[in-house]
């Protein structure tokens, strides 16, 4: 960039000596990272607005009792609050559960139809659109069918369940398997978006791998067990990242199961949930920032530990 | 003779991992499967169809007609497009800008501004929930798409796919328009825009997605049923009746997804593209 503005400054005025030629050389670097700034601008006042702004406020609002116009400063009281609350930690509980089996499950299942997917000359592709076809309609509609899916008495899966003979489970009318609910619905709505990313990247493998462990007698698995899964590793890392953190915001699908307290008997509240009833129907500002901040840091300390554990660079 | 056992046994899995993929897929699809059939059966308006059937008993449009007849449906479609096409245009076209000047730019503090970008990522919605809503309650812009289509202006994960483009596309192209004199912003809307179609594309399409399916925030700032998107429209349909109204409830989930999947089949090798892309980065 020096070395051009040099040759443009050359260029047009080869006779200017080149003491005048240093001073509009200087003035049109600062003239030219000024119009950088400027295309800046719109981010960077969206970040101070609505990220900078609002993640401070939320900070200090976590020490007053406030209902969003009348403030008192009541120092740690609302973090103590909260963290003895026992239906704070139910709903962590909740969370953690549900995050831990959804990931448990869709994560290695996801990856073992990748890896069919992958290894099938025919239909790739129809493959790929079928199983991706869950995670584009939205978790609300998603929520409102499985209502009926896993209904104890007119859905089909509790038909299918007695038809072979097993029992049939209560899902969302009881709280012992309402959580399993949850976690069904999170699988199937999750797995397209597992199979996809797994399946780029397993494309991504050089094939010169798999041609050299042909040559020495690798069979078909024990490719996939040497050469695939390890290969794989960040791909797992990352899919465990991404769905641990989305996991601990889940919301929208309790929300619309369970309403703002998770019902039946809160089985199903959320830490998002928590926090949604407490500052939006029960409008303590306060209590729901101290919720919010203690979620943020739970949220941070899992993305540093799965960063760590994946030795990720980020 | 070994050679051709070999290729049978072979012939042999394929099929079977073809059938398995089938199964599962059809397994995938049986909540929607199931979801369009009540939609059309008529009985199900009055009690849900038991044992479960696949072909309606009395095929009728009578459920759809009242989805339709109460106009709330399309009144949320179309805020939900209002909301959904704002936000998307003001987000893409900042990140574009963004993210071109992070690839392309040399300016002072641009490594710090990025690691500051990056770390937008790492922010959820929650925290910022309620100071963005009195925020929003402050100026008097609650009930209003404003809340909705401005917080997207930032969109850290835009900016990192948009550089993340523009760094592959050669330096030559602006040094030439350079020594034409060119200033930065028409070097930008001249050279490198024309140029940037597919990262624009892979934006939109996942902007459009988080857009869509917005909840929390929505249903934070609408408390005007006039105003609410197709996802709250949903939710507060759904909260109302429970598992009561089978049929209407399964032909309102139809209408809501149906749409998203027609678009979803047009466009699927960009949509799975782009989501790929998306994930790929944590490589």
């Amino acid at each position: 960039m020096a070395k051009n503005s040099v040759e443009i400054n050359a260029s047009s005025n080869p006779s200017t000596d080149t003491s005048i030629g240093f001073e509009t050389m200087r003035q049109k670097k600062r003239k030219s990272q000024l119009t950088w700034y400027v295309f800046l601008l719109p981010s960077f006042l969206g970040i101070l607005l609505f990220m900078v702004y609002p993640i401070v406020e939320s900070f200090r609002l976590s020490f007053f009792q406030s209902n969003g116009t009348i403030e008192n400063f009541i120092g740690l009281a609302n973090f103590k609050l909260v963290l003895t609350s026992a239906t704070f930690w139910n709903s962590v509980w909740n969370t953690f559960f549900i995050g831990i089996f959804q990931i448990l499950i869709t994560i290695p299942l996801g990856f073992i139809f990748a890896s069919l997917i992958n290894s099938t000359p025919r239909g790739q592709n129809f493959f790929k659109v079928v199983y991706f076809l869950p995670n584009v309609t939205s978790i609300v509609a998603a929520a409102m069918i499985f209502q009926f899916v896993l209904h104890p008495e007119m859905g089909i899966v509790n038909f299918a369940l007695e038809a072979v003979g097993l029992p049939s489970p209560g899902w969302f009318s009881d709280p012992s398997t309402s959580k399993w609910g949850v976690i069904f619905l999170a699988v199937w709505h999750w797995i397209g978006f597992v199979i996809i990313i797994c399946l780029a990247n397993l494309q991504a493998i050089s094939p010169e791998m798999y041609e050299a462990a042909k040559i020495d007698g690798a069979s078909g698995i024990q490719q996939w067990f040497f050469i695939t899964i390890p290969n794989m590793a960040g791909t797992f890392a990352f899919l465990l990242i991404t769905g641990w953190i989305g996991a601990l915001q889940r919301f929208n699908e309790v929300y619309v199961l369970g309403g703002p307290n998770g019902s039946p008997a809160r089985s199903i509240q959320t830490m998002g949930a928590f926090i949604y009833e407490r500052g939006f129907t029960g409008f303590e500002f306060g209590v729901a920032s101290a919720a919010t901040y203690i979620m943020f840091i739970i949220i941070l300390i899992f993305t540093f530990i799965n960063l760590k554990v994946s030795k990720m660079k980020l | 003779m070994s050679a051709m056992s070999n290729k049978q046994a072979e012939r042999l899995t394929t099929s079977f991992k073809f059938i398995i993929l089938l199964i599962f897929g059809v397994l995938l699809m049986s909540p929607f499967i199931w979801m369009v059939s009540v939609g059309f059966d008529r009985t199900a308006n009055i009690t849900m169809p038991f044992p479960p059937r696949l072909i309606p008993e009395e095929v009728s449009g009578f459920n759809y007609g009242i989805v339709f007849e109460n106009g709330r449906l399309i009144a949320s479609y179309i805020n939900s497009a209002i909301v959904t096409t704002s936000s998307v245009f003001i987000g893409v076209s900042a990140s574009l800008l963004a993210g071109y000047a992070f690839s392309k730019g040399r300016f002072k503090g641009k490594k710090l501004l990025f690691i500051v970008v990056l770390c937008t990522l790492m922010i959820p919605m929650e925290p910022r929930l309620i100071p963005l809503y009195t925020m929003f309650n402050s100026v008097g812009l609650l009930n209003t798409f404003w809340p909705l289509i401005l917080p997207p202006l930032i969109n850290g994960m835009l900016i990192f796919l948009c550089k993340q483009f523009f760094d592959q596309l050669p330096d030559t192209l602006r040094e030439a328009a350079q020594i034409d004199g060119a200033g930065e912003f028409r070097i930008f809307f001249r050279v490198y825009f024309p140029l940037s179609g597919p990262i624009a594309a892979t934006m939109v399409i996942l902007a459009f997605i988080w857009s869509w399916n917005d909840f929390m925030w929505p249903l934070v700032v609408l408390n005007n049923q006039d105003l609410h998107t197709v996802p709250l429209y949903l939710a507060s349909f759904s909260l109302e009746n429970g598992t009561s109204l089978g049929g209407l409830t399964m032909a309102l989930a139809t209408v809501s997804v149906i749409p998203i999947v027609i678009l979803y089949l047009f466009l699927q090798r960009y949509i799975i593209q782009s989501i790929a892309l998306s994930g790929v980065k944590g490589e």
